[in-house]
Formats: C-alpha cells, structure tokens, sequence
C-alpha cells in the first residue's frame, strides 16, 4: 500500500505520522521543534520522514509523499512559508529544500486550512463539500473548503478569520486593530474573562478563586472548564459569554460561505456543549434568513491535534495522484 | 429598447458561436448574443410577466427573437441569470422575491421548449463570472464582486470558480453583522452591513439631512424637486459629482463602512481584487477612496500582505447576461 506522512510542525513540538488513505494512522513519531533555526527544523522533518519511512516498510508500505502543515502564511502555489509566527522561517523554500532532503515529492499547507482538510476528508465533516472550520485557542484560527476546495485566497491568506472585526471600536487586538473577533471568542478571551471575574472578588468568584490559589494570573482555560463542568455558575458564564461570540461570528461567516457543517476545534472546543451550546444558539439567531434556510450544524472537531497531520498528509496523497478519487 | 450601440469587436481567437444571455430581473428581462469574447449583440429588453407561465414565456419569446436575430449564426447555448435563490445543479428557481416562479424548474422547461442546453444562475453568481472573464477582474482567478444596491450583494470566485455554498445562498454578505445590536435590517436582525453601506442608505441618509432642513443640502433639495422622499443614492452620487461637499461626506461615510466590510471578506477570502457593483459606484473615488483607507487600515498585518485592489465593475447592467451566457458556453454548449 502506498502511504502519506503527515507533519505538524509547531513553536514546542514537531509531530509526523504515517497515514492510511482512510485517515487511519499507522504510526507516530515525534521531536522537540528547533523553531528558531530554519534549516534545523528542515533537518528534523527529514529525519522524522526517516524514521517513519522505516518504522512502515516492515509491513511492506511505502512512502510516496510528504505532508507538512505548520501556523503561517504559505505561498499560494504551496512552495514558501512567507512568515510564520511560531518559527525562524521567513520565506523559506520549503517544498525545494525538503523535496531535497528526502527524494519525496512534498506539499506545505497553513495548519488550520490542513485541518479544515482532514475533518473535511477524514472527520467531523465528511462529505460536506462546503465546510467552515474554526479553532478557538490562543486567538481564532480558520479554514474553508468551498466546493470541495481549500480556499487558499489569492495570497494564501485566505481564512485568516480572527480578526474579523465584530465589534467597532472593541477591544484592542495584538494585530493593533480594534473589535476583533479573537478578543472575544478565543482561549485567551476565555481566560481574560475569567480572571477579570476572580479579580473582581466576592461569593460569585469563590470557586474560580479557590482552583487558582487567589491568584487570577494562575488562572488557565482548563481550570475554567473544569468549574464549569463542576457546576460554577461563573465559569459557566464566561463559556456562554464566549461561546455566544463564536456564534455571532460563525453567523456572519455563514452569511458569506453558505457552509452545510460548522466544525469548532482548539482547546475551548474541549468544553463541549459548555461552550457550543450557546454558540448554536447565537448562530441560529443570528444566521439571516433562519426559518427559511437550513441551519448548519455546529459541530465539535473529531480529529483533535491530529486534524493537520492527517490533513496535510491526504493533501499530499492529491497532489501525486495517490489518494483516493474524490471531489 | 435600441439594440447595443457598440459594434462588435472583432472576435479574439476563433470561436465564432454565441450563446442567448438573459438576464431576468424584477421588471425587465434584458438579453442579448454573447460572443465567446464577451461582446454582446443585439441587446433587447421586455417587461416582465406576473404569472409564473407567462414569465417564462417571456424568456422564450425574447430568445427566440435573438435566435432569429442571429441569422444563421451558429448558436450553441443559452445561459439564464435570475434575481433570486437558484439552484444551479438541477436549474430551479427556488425563491425569487421579486420574481414570480417558486420552485420553478427553469432550466428543464426552457431546454424542451428552446431545443438548446440552458444554464440557470444567480444574477450575482452570472455577474461575478462576467466581472472575471471581461470586465474589472478579468483574468484573477480569486475574485470578490460586492454590489451596492437595495442592500449589498454579490458572489465570489475561488480558483476561478463561482461559489455557490451548500445550498445556493453563499454571497448574503450585507447580512454580515458589522454593528453588535445595530440598526434594525429587514431580515429581522439588527448591525447588517447593508444598513450601513448599501445604496438604500446613502438616500435615506440623504433624505433625513433634508427633511431635518440641515445647511448645505441645497443641491440635494434641488435633485429631489424638494420632495425628500425621492432621494437615493444615486442622486447623492450625483451630487457628490458636481462638488457639494455634504454629498461627499455623505459618500465617504457609507465608503469608510464599505471598507470595514470588505476587510471582513477579504480576512474571509483572500480575494487578488474587489469589484464593487450598483448604481453609486458611479460616484468613483469619493465612495471607494475611503473604502480603500478602510481596507488598508483594518486588515490585520497590513504592511506584510498585498492589500487586494478596490475597481468599480466595468460592465454595468450587462453584467448579469454577459456572465450568465458565459457560464453556459463553459458547461459545454
Ligand atoms: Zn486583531
Ligand atoms: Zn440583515
């Protein structure tokens, strides 16, 4: 059988596996990430395509092409990481040096539109030829598929969507813009909210209080779902308050793409119905044309960190011809 | 109407077929034969019908009329744009608010009837193909065309492609929220970017300056014969052309929201240029400079990204019928 590696380089780690055509994985390998020495990280991915490479052959498959997603801008012909926030790379050839390094034909996708691909082919929204993925971490990452296509843009910037501006004159983004839809709708909007609340004392920020020792700067997205989960009136609040945010946003987005299946990854997805619950519930409001349009589902990603590497690798498998026929 | 003024070019490349376009709108069906080039011959224009039947009668008498017309050349397709919700795979006009079909399977009725192959389209979807092809876009693959009228419409192209969404309903981008509890839409929702930057409001905007008997609406009285309810954003346009400074303003402001809106698109889509469509483009720079500062101040890392270019369409109200009549010869008529 011929397989495709997937590779999901990030700022910490580099996680590789080798991936079925159905989206199985087959095996895993992992490094430390040097990030901030370019041709070090190069040297890496090679090292684990090796490793993979071998770990497979015993049981007869062979490597056809490399799949390599990482967060940042990439070339629209998929040969250059133009920038990329977590790493040294700053127009890095990527593909070339890579094809160079292991004699295997390479693709380079943004990690969020590879893993719009992956739940597209593989997870929460098989089959959905139009499919809008968002992941609620740090800030609010995106990708599209639009007809059975990835939606690249015209610079390979496209869904790029935190920073949507949602509300004028908002808050103040890291981008230097105002109103943008990460500053409500991310972890990090998560954690502000909820530290803003402990900060702010009394019986109501009791339980948050207590998880994070007095100190709202101990305060993490985790303990936040976790005194949802048992029950906080307050972080159950702050998951609303973040997950109605998320619906207004996906509601404008809707308005555009005319997605059928709305799939939400990141760490704040973890908090399941918690947070998706009113997120569905200020899309449907919010989506024009309710009661005369079907409302897509608002969906939780089911190939969690997985999602890039699988992606990237099924977009490897396109480019040589290797996947399964499909869209 | 007087058939097109424009003599047509000589074709480019040698495919000397045509294609019937249509386009159907809410009072006219307007057609002509498009050539592979774009050019469009003998365009005509007919009042629509009320009755369902009877409008697609009014299609079939103006095609045939052009087929005629043709005088023997050869004539390979017909491609229909209409003003509503189509569903373009199987060529039925779903919904149509100013139309009178309903589930209208068009394209089925109009190939027994024309003995051709019919393409049926969304105007906005035929316009945005038309703007790619031949117009303000020709040639860029990745594409947003925004229409500025009644509210804003529009279509985008991905990879050359027209995007239609899962249901037909992709490019409802004045229904975009720009305003958290904002001004009351139609829709029934409120903060719609078509309540801060459609054609609509810039006449209203206009009109309640008036009504209010503000200083410097001079012109804008003039244009309106004194009855502000007349205004629209076409007389402010005007205005805004002959140099009255409040026009500008007027123009600037529904510009500055146009670009904030555009700068959500273009974050969404990427697109390597905007074409902005509808009567008020007319006003040029005065609408689309401030849109243009917006865009360029609102998208996140300006500076280190190309900031796609803002062009008025080039092909105006033939823009639906050149665009729906080109779909047609790409699905191999
Ligand atoms: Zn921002
Ligand atoms: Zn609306």
């Amino acid at each position: 059988m011929s397989l495709c590696l997937g590779v999901d380089i990030g700022g910490t780690k580099i996680a590789a596996s080798a991936v079925a055509p159905d989206g199985t994985i087959l095996a895993r390998a992992r490094r430390e990430s040097p990030a901030q020495d370019a041709d070090r990280i190069e040297r890496t991915v090679a090292d684990l395509v090796e490793e993979l490479t071998a770990q497979v052959s015993g049981s007869g498959e062979q490597v056809v092409a490399v799949g390599v997603a990482c967060a940042g801008f990439i070339d629209r012909h998929g040969e250059s990481v133009v920038f990329a926030p977590n790493l040294a790379w700053r127009d890095e050839p990527v593909k070339a040096h890579l094809e160079a390094l292991t004699g295997l034909p390479v693709t380079v996708e943004n990690d969020a539109n590879a893993a719009a691909w992956g739940e597209y082919r593989f997870g929460a929204g098989r089959g959905v030829h139009d499919l809008l993925l968002v992941t609620l971490g740090t800030g609010v990452g995106g990708g599209i598929v639009t007809d059975g296509h990835l939606v690249r843009g015209a610079h390979g910037f496209g869904a790029e969507v935190g920073h949507l501006r949602v509300v004028p004159d908002g808050l103040r983004c890291g981008c230097g813009n105002t109103g943008c839809w990460e500053m409500y709708a991310s972890g990090s909007a998560l954690v502000r909210e909820a530290r803003a609340v402990v900060a702010g004392g009394g019986a109501h920020a009791a339980y948050l209080a207590g998880l994070c020792g007095e100190d709202p700067e101990e305060l993490d997205g985790v303990m936040v779902t976790e005194a949802a989960r048992a029950g906080d009136p307050a972080a159950v609040e702050v998951l609303e308050t973040v997950g109605r945010w998320t619906g207004e946003g996906l509601a404008s987005l809707a308005a555009v793409l005319d997605p059928g299946c709305v799939v939400v990854g990141g760490g704040v997805s973890q908090a399941g119905d918690l947070v998706l619950r009113p997120a569905r519930e200020a899309f449907a409001r919010h989506l024009t044309g309710r009661g005369h349009r079907p409302t897509p589902p608002v969906v939780v990603a089911e190939l969690g960190n997985d999602a890039g590497m699988v992606g990237a690798a099924d977009l490897a498998a396109r480019a040589v011809g290797a996947g399964p026929s499909g869209r | 109407m007087s058939p097109a003024p424009t003599a047509p070019r000589a074709e480019k490349g040698d495919d000397p077929s045509l294609v019937v376009g249509v386009d159907v709108g809410g009072t006219h069906v307007k057609a002509g034969l498009v050539t592979a080039t774009g050019d469009v011959l003998g365009l005509t224009r007919t009042d629509t019908s009320r009755s369902s039947e009877g409008l697609v009668d009014v299609v079939v008498g103006v095609v045939d009329g052009l087929l005629t017309a043709a005088r023997g050349r050869q004539v390979v397709a017909v491609g229909v744009g209409a003003a509503g919700l189509v569903d373009h795979a199987r060529g039925v006009v779903v919904l149509a608010p100013h139309l009178p079909w309903r589930d209208e399977p068009l394209r089925d009725r109009l190939e027994g009837r024309l003995r051709l192959p019919v393409v049926v389209d969304n105007d906005a979807n035929a316009a945005a193909r038309a703007e790619h092809r031949f117009g303000a876009g020709r040639g860029e693959p990745d594409l947003l065309l925004v229409t500025l009228g009644t509210g804003i419409g529009g279509a985008h192209l991905v990879d050359g492609r027209v995007q239609r969404g899962r249901h037909g309903l992709a490019g409802e981008y004045g229904h975009m929220t720009v305003v958290p509890d904002g001004r009351a839409c139609p829709c029934g929702r409120r903060g719609c970017w078509e309540q801060y930057a459609s054609g609509s409001v810039l006449g209203r905007a206009a009109e309640d300056l008036v009504r209010q008997g503000r200083p410097g609406t001079t012109m804008l009285r003039e244009l309106c014969g004194g009855d502000a309810a007349r205004l629209r954003g076409e007389h402010v346009t005007r205005a805004g052309l002959a140099g009255d400074p409040l026009a500008a303003d007027l123009l600037a402001e529904v510009g500055r929201w146009l670009g904030h809106g555009l700068a959500n698109l273009t974050s969404a889509l990427d697109p390597g240029v905007v074409v902005v469509g509808g009567g008020v483009v007319a006003a040029g720079d005065l609408l689309l400079g401030p849109a243009r500062r917006a865009l360029a101040e609102r998208l996140p890392g300006t500076g280190h990204r190309p900031v796609p270019p803002v062009r008025p369409a080039l092909l105006g109200n033939t823009a639906g019928l050149v665009g729906a009549a080109d779909l047609a010869r790409e699905a191999g008529g």
